[in-house]
């Protein structure tokens, strides 16, 4: 399945792993719902692997597909 | 920390709860589908109803085209009708029925009928023929006519002019003309002059497939001719005659002989599939109200002006019934009569795959009772809510999302909060204060009040219960965990020595005394057997007073608080949805977890029937009409003169009840609580608690996301704002925090979220 880009990630280069102290990179992801899975590409540490949600991510995509998996 | 295992398969192939008959005989119940008294009384079927309100707005033309439906010649059956549909109308109950034939005949004359005939049109290949004239020839070829058969009429008569003026004497030179020129519009071969005798019917109906006859005729081919009155055949020679005299009679039977000629013409048994025909009875409820002047408009001679039928065809009030809408928010909201959407709930659960769309409403349901009382046949739309809510539950379908928040709430309240004990120097208590989570919550001083008035003034001893009644499992549908708190607060009350419940909640104390061999009282029974506690008054002005759903059909209780409301001085305002009939403060059935849209339309419902600050004696509804910003007070808040003050968020609801059991526990034991309940080195902005409240984030799930960050440092950085965000999954929901740490160490949250989804950094593909 191809990756889908809900969010542009991280394209100031803003976000760093504070344990780690590097930035995060686009890196593959994937979230599980009721038994589904998506893969996702989100920002992650390329160290710790620490994956990022943002804010406007949960309550945008992520909460509209969970909705729509409850409903299913 | 409690834990409520998620949903998992998304695919189950059971349906268990609910069977399709009990659902059936439930929708039956609503009769808002039912037909208005005067569609049902006519023979013809016509929509009396929508004839009049065209005709009510002066769109006669609209109004005409309706009645052209049932009727080919309009002015012959507004002539001859004998308006069954009069003596069935409601408004005869309270004056002057409508007079629906004198506005028919208006809407005839003055109106404007659909053009008949299109260049397109498609004929039937069913050839037809009608032998003979008369009413029933005549309204059978419209009926024909218009059903497309390619129709042949054979008739003694020499012009259209002599074979419509057969039975039609009562018309007059207007009608007569308008008629013709309708009869002339219409698409019919004639063959004039015929000798109609057996033989020449014998030499023409092999062209026919259809073959019928009007009732002098088919007796002069076949002296032995039975009508069946039901079909409009002989049987015996497969010829729809006629049979009966008057207009009323010759368009009924034209109709069934219609219906008649389609079943021979597909070569099936007329019997069969005929649909409903004739006049019928309706179940249907109407508020008469509404009704306007009781006498109808006089019939001048030559009948209504137009103004005189608009005038009359105004007086219909347009029967229907819509008792439960008006009342109920729910219902309003999603615009479905309760019949449809028992059907569609129910089909929901038949979905094995694809989209659920009733899920969200059946979880909207306040499950208050009120559209029972309301509904002149008692529907009960939370017994199918309800029943649905425990189908999905028992079919692993319902999500954790709509009910968890307040399922942990009631663990919470069953566990960490939970107090049971016996008032010092007795052993055995003749009593047991059970206030209900919602007053631990939200007024826990009045609480603590109400409890100290109590131990002082009552004999043989008070112990105390702070807890859940069980009632929100039972509201989420979740049986097994409703019988478990149900079996938990039975045990409870088992070890204090099964005192007498005073409940402080009228819901708790309907779901405490479903229980065998617990006896339960309200504290207003008990305060007002005692009398009111000095100082209690309520300030000298009008109060709105809103029953609890809780205390629905529980009039005891309901009198019980109006008593004590006198006594406190208060000037109540009753209004319509006041007792029985008073609507849910969106708190009930879980609608303020499930759906906030729903539940924020359910209080203002509420709010919409007095400009007046509410009393209340349900703290979930104080709470409600609280955060609208509406003054209100709970009952016992006026007898103690405490204050609740401003509802207080989701998570000051969970501090309350914990520092409310910590103080009775020193109040009555002399404990020092373990531990003082605060947010610990942790500052939260305003705009993060409100945004905390919006999103169902507590306090102490960002204290444990936090904590989990000191002990392993993980957090990203955001360069942007200069914040750290962390997260941490607690059950089933991963909550992000982001917040500044001063050199100290002190952190400072700034904003919250959270989402259900998992998420792990994939490898590969």
């Amino acid at each position: 399945m191809a990756d889908k880009n809900y969010y542009s990630i991280d394209p100031m280069g803003r976000l760093k792993c504070h344990k780690c102290g590097i930035p995060l990179i686009k890196g593959k992801a994937k979230f599980m719902y009721l038994d589904n899975g998506f893969p996702v590409e989100l920002p992650v540490c390329p160290e710790c692997g620490f994956v990022y949600v943002p804010e406007e991510l949960a309550l945008g995509k992520v909460l509209s597909v969970e909705k729509a998996l409850e409903d299913k | 920390m409690s834990y409520i295992p998620e949903r998992g398969s998304t695919h189950v192939y059971k349906v268990n709860k609910i069977s399709k008959e009990e659902i059936h005989s439930m929708a039956e119940q609503c009769v808002y589908e039912q037909p208005p008294f005067c569609n049902a009384a006519c023979p013809l079927k016509l929509d009396t109803k929508s004839m009049l309100k065209a005709a009510a707005t002066g769109d006669f033309n609209k109004a005409l085209q309706l009645y052209e439906r049932i009727a080919p010649f309009p002015l012959i059956l507004a002539a001859g009708c004998d308006a069954p549909c009069e003596t069935k109308c409601r408004l005869k109950e309270v004056g002057d029925s409508i007079s629906v034939r004198e506005i028919e005949r208006a809407v005839s004359r003055f109106g404007v009928g659909k053009k008949s005939g299109s260049v397109f049109k498609m004929y039937k290949k069913t050839p037809a023929a009608i032998f003979g004239s008369g009413l029933f020839s005549l309204m059978l070829a419209g009926e024909l006519e218009k059903k497309a058969y390619p129709l042949t009429v054979f008739c003694e008569e020499g012009s259209p002019e002599e074979f419509l003026s057969s039975e039609t004497e009562f018309l007059t030179e207007e009608e007569f003309e308008s008629e013709l020129m309708r009869l002339n519009q219409k698409d019919i071969k004639f063959e004039f002059n015929c000798d109609l005798t057996h033989t020449f019917f014998e030499e023409k109906r092999g062209e026919f497939t259809i073959v019928c006859a009007s009732e002098k005729c088919a007796k002069a081919f076949f002296p032995d001719a039975v009508c069946d009155e039901s079909l409009m055949i002989y049987e015996k020679e497969q010829l729809v005659m006629g049979c009966g005299s008057g207009v009323m009679a010759a368009a009924f039977g034209a109709k069934k002989a219609a219906v008649t000629a389609d079943r021979l013409a597909q070569k099936l048994d007329p019997r069969n599939t005929r649909g409903d025909e004739g006049p019928a009875e309706s179940k249907l409820y109407t508020d008469l109200s509404a009704a306007g002047s009781k006498e109808k408009i006089a019939v001048p001679p030559e009948g209504y002006t137009k103004e005189q039928a608009m005038e009359e065809a105004k007086r219909c009030i347009q029967c229907h019934c819509d008792e439960c809408f008006k009342a109920c928010a729910y219902i309003q909201h999603y615009q479905k009569n309760p019949a449809l959407m028992t059907r569609e709930i129910y089909n929901n659960t038949q979905i094995i795959m694809g989209d659920h769309q009733m899920n969200k409403p059946m979880n909207a349901c306040a499950l208050c009772g009120q559209c029972k009382v309301v509904c002149p046949n008692g529907f009960d739309m939370s017994r199918v809510c309800q029943a649905a809510r425990r189908n999905m539950v028992s079919t692993d379908k319902m999500p954790n999302s709509p009910h968890e928040f307040a399922l942990l709430d009631m663990l919470f309240s069953n566990e960490d909060a939970f107090l049971s004990c016996s008032q010092p120097g007795h052993e055995r208590c003749r009593y047991v204060f059970f206030p209900g989570c919602q007053s631990d919550a939200i007024a826990p001083e009045t609480v603590r009040a109400a409890y100290t008035d109590l131990c002082t003034r009552l004999d043989g001893g008070v112990a105390l219960m702070l807890g859940c009644c069980g009632a929100i499992a039972d509201w989420a549908g979740r049986t097994e965990m409703y019988e478990e708190q149900k079996a938990f607060i039975r045990s409870e009350l088992s070890k204090l020595g099964d005192p007498v419940v005073i409940a402080g909640c009228p819901t708790c104390a309907k779901e405490l005394r479903e229980q065998d061999g617990i006896e339960v009282l309200g504290i207003w029974d008990i305060l007002n057997e005692i009398g009111l506690p000095e100082g209690g008054k309520a300030p000298d002005r009008l109060f709105a007073l809103h029953d609890s759903c809780g205390a629905r059909g529980d009039a005891q209780t309901q009198n019980a608080i109006r008593t004590i409301a006198g006594k406190l001085g208060c000037t109540l305002i009753d209004t319509e949805y006041s007792s029985d009939r008073s609507p849910c403060c969106g708190y009930g059935g879980l609608t303020a977890y499930a759906n906030r849209e729903v539940a924020k339309e359910m209080t203002e419902k509420c709010l919409e029937r007095s400009d007046a600050p509410y009393i209340t004696y349900c703290m979930a509804c104080r709470d409600r009409f609280a955060r609208e910003g509406r003054e209100s007070r709970h009952i016992l808040e006026l007898i103690y003169g405490t204050d609740a003050g401003s509802p207080p968020d989701i998570s000051e609801k969970r501090y309350n009840r914990l520092r409310l059991k910590n103080d009775l526990l020193h109040d009555l034991r002399g404990e020092e609580p373990e531990e003082e309940i605060t947010d610990g080195p942790i500052e939260f902005t305003d705009e993060c608690l409100k945004m905390m409240d919006d999103r169902m984030i507590l306090k102490s799930d960002v204290i444990q996301v936090i904590r989990s960050y000191k002990e392993t440092g993980e957090a990203i950085e955001d360069g942007e704002s200069g914040l750290l965000v962390c997260r941490e999954r607690l059950g089933n929901v991963t909550f992000w925090v982001k917040f500044s740490e001063d050199e100290c160490g002190k952190v400072t949250v700034h904003r919250a979220w959270s989402h259900r989804m998992t998420i792990q950094r994939r490898i590969g593909g």
